[in-house]
């Protein structure tokens, strides 16, 4: 394999990420997780993020640089995500890159973090190529993306309240458990019955769009009515059946968008997509249905900076040219405008 | 020596470049925002002006505050990265001791502010000496009323400097001993000038220990042992 020799560097949210790709080959990628820093709040504080992110940004990029095995002047251009995300938390990112990319004399990219989400599962399968549905779901964000071709994004619908990260988080709060709520549930719900409640599945009238908030709703009601009746069930059997519930949605969703597009390439990226069960309901319907899925392993699905990089080495691909002088981070970057 | 000197403590945004401590190009800007934007065209401003190459560039100093903007943190993530990719070293100096020096004249106590926003205030007394100022006292976040309560309390006369006009103008009402003046802000050609004096005397800041003074905590406590990475860059 061979390519541009790209720095890709990602810190948009609660982690910082850096990596350093040949191409579509990750040669070396590193990772700061906050996630213990922010746990006993139950969710990302912006402060503390952007602090964490200018403490670890100099170390990972020189140990992603020296784990690849490269000089910083064998780099053939500087990615760094430029929204959307935290603005406090961006510009840590991109005031590092785009002063490493000016002093090292080389091209600088602003990425956008979702089109990064996009392009993940290219780093894992030669395969993945447009047009392709692509669920994205994290913390931040939970859309079903119409991938036309490499840059030119539908965005057929997403979440109209909580996105699926933050539900899980909310739930898993509300359960009793740890944060971030998804891996807590996701772990939970392993020796639980995914059938033993039925919780509501919201909007069914609209094909691509998500909403979790009535399911909140529910579980709270639930729960406390089967308090006050002495009917608990196990927890393993409530977390179980509120992660169907959510993983229900999401695949009836994406399917929906499968079905009506004809398209025949699934993605998935987000934090989200590292949820067991998700993949699993996922892959049996694709492999029902003979069509193909691409989600990459967890660490390419949650934020990182490999991700960053790999638009970046698309863009150069194209001939797109980078500058390290012009630019700046938008917090409000969206998908496809 | 060619030196660079960055410093976004403050609303005002500066860019210098000099040899030793003489000034060949700067770049100012005053924006609460922007500084992102502003940095590198001001820094290939400044270059251009002086027919340097980011690798001529033989130390990197900046301004680590304290000052409430995320800006402190995006020219600090510049200074890094422009030393590293460069492999030269850093010196450090705090926004509180850049407004001194440039205040620095008679034998005034010298107390310069930086607004920290919410109603709080940095301060730190210098005494004048000849040719700068030495710390004398620690700095600390104050209110104006508190601020008023200690200048009160002083014996000598005092000199305020730096961003005393965002405090409320009751602040200075009956302090006779006290006199205000500028600079308001922190710039970048005094911080090279301050650079200078701390690189003869040897005073240079190890990279993985140069971090945003932030006299603030963000309402929690963080541990940070569990994100130090040691390590040197790649030569
Ligand atoms: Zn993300």
């Amino acid at each position: 394999m061979s390519g541009p020799l790209v720095l890709g560097i990602e810190t948009s949210c609660d982690e910082t990420g850096v990596a350093v790709l040949e191409g579509m080959e990750v040669r070396s990628s590193v990772l700061a997780s906050q996630v213990d820093l922010h746990a006993r709040f139950g969710g990302v504080v912006p402060e503390v993020a952007a602090r964490a992110h200018v403490e670890a940004i100099r170390p990972l990029v020189h140990q992603a640089i020296t784990k690849a095995g490269v000089h910083p002047d064998e780099l053939d251009a500087v990615a760094v995500t430029q929204g959307p995300g935290l603005v406090g938390a961006l510009m840590v990112g991109y005031a590092f890159g785009k002063s490493l990319a000016y002093s090292l004399g080389k091209p600088l990219y602003g990425i956008d973090h979702m089109e990064g989400h996009l392009f993940a599962p290219r780093l894992a399968f030669s395969g993945y190529e447009p047009p392709a549905i692509v669920l994205l779901a994290s913390g931040g964000h939970s859309q079903i993306v119409h991938v036309k071709a490499w840059g030119d994004y539908e965005i057929l619908g997403g979440t109209i309240d909580d996105a699926a990260g933050e539900a899980l988080d909310k739930l898993a709060r509300l359960m009793g458990l740890g944060f971030p709520g998804g891996p807590a549930i996701d772990r939970d719900a392993e020796n639980g019955d995914p059938s033993a409640i039925r919780f509501p599945r919201a909007l069914r009238d609209r094909p691509y769009d998500f909403s979790f908030s009535g399911l909140k709703t529910s579980v709270v009601t639930y729960l406390e009515k089967a308090k006050s009746e002495g009917s608990l069930p196990p927890r393993e059997d409530v977390s179980a059946s509120i992660q169907e519930a959510i993983v229900d949605v999401l695949v009836t969703k994406t399917f929906n968008a499968v079905e009506a597009t004809g398209v025949e390439v699934i993605g998935g990226g987000g934090g989200v997509l590292a949820n067991r069960r998700l993949r699993e309901r996922l892959a049996a319907e694709a492999d029902a249905r003979g069509v193909g899925l691409f989600v990459p392993e967890p660490v390419l699905c949650t934020d990182n900076g490999a991700m960053i990089g790999s638009v970046a080495v698309h863009k150069m691909e194209r001939g797109e040219q980078g500058d390290p002088l012009t630019g700046d981070v938008d917090p409000a970057l969206r998908l496809g405008s | 020596m060619n030196v660079l000197a960055i410093d976004t403590a403050t609303p005002a945004s500066s860019v210098a470049i000099g040899v030793d401590a003489d000034l060949l190009a700067m770049s100012v800007n005053v924006d609460r925002r922007g500084h992102v934007g502003f940095l590198m065209p001001a820094i290939d401003f400044c270059f251009s002006q002086a027919g340097w190459k980011p690798r001529d560039v033989d130390l990197v100093a900046v301004d680590v505050g304290p000052g409430p903007y995320t800006g402190l943190r995006a020219g600090i993530a510049t200074a890094q990265a422009f030393a590293a990719a460069v492999g030269a070293p850093m010196v450090t100096v705090s926004s509180l001791t850049v407004i001194a020096v440039r205040a620095a004249t008679g034998r005034r106590r010298i107390w310069p502010v930086v607004d920290m926003r919410r109603g709080q205030f940095a301060i730190a007394p210098f005494r004048p000496l000849p040719g700068g100022v030495a710390p004398d006292g620690r700095p600390e976040v104050v209110s104006p009323e508190y601020f008023k309560v200690l200048l009160e309390s002083e014996g000598t006369d005092s000199l305020v400097v730096g961003d005393w006009a965002s405090m409320p103008t009751s602040t200075w009402t009956a302090l006779d001993k006290v006199r205000r003046g500028r600079p308001r802000y922190p710039s970048a050609d005094t911080l090279l000038e301050i650079a200078n004096i701390k690189v003869n005397q040897g005073n240079l800041t190890a990279a993985e220990d140069i971090r945003p003074m932030y006299m603030r905590e963000p309402d929690v406590q963080i541990n940070w042992e569990s994100f130090r990475s040691e390590g040197v860059w790649p030569e």
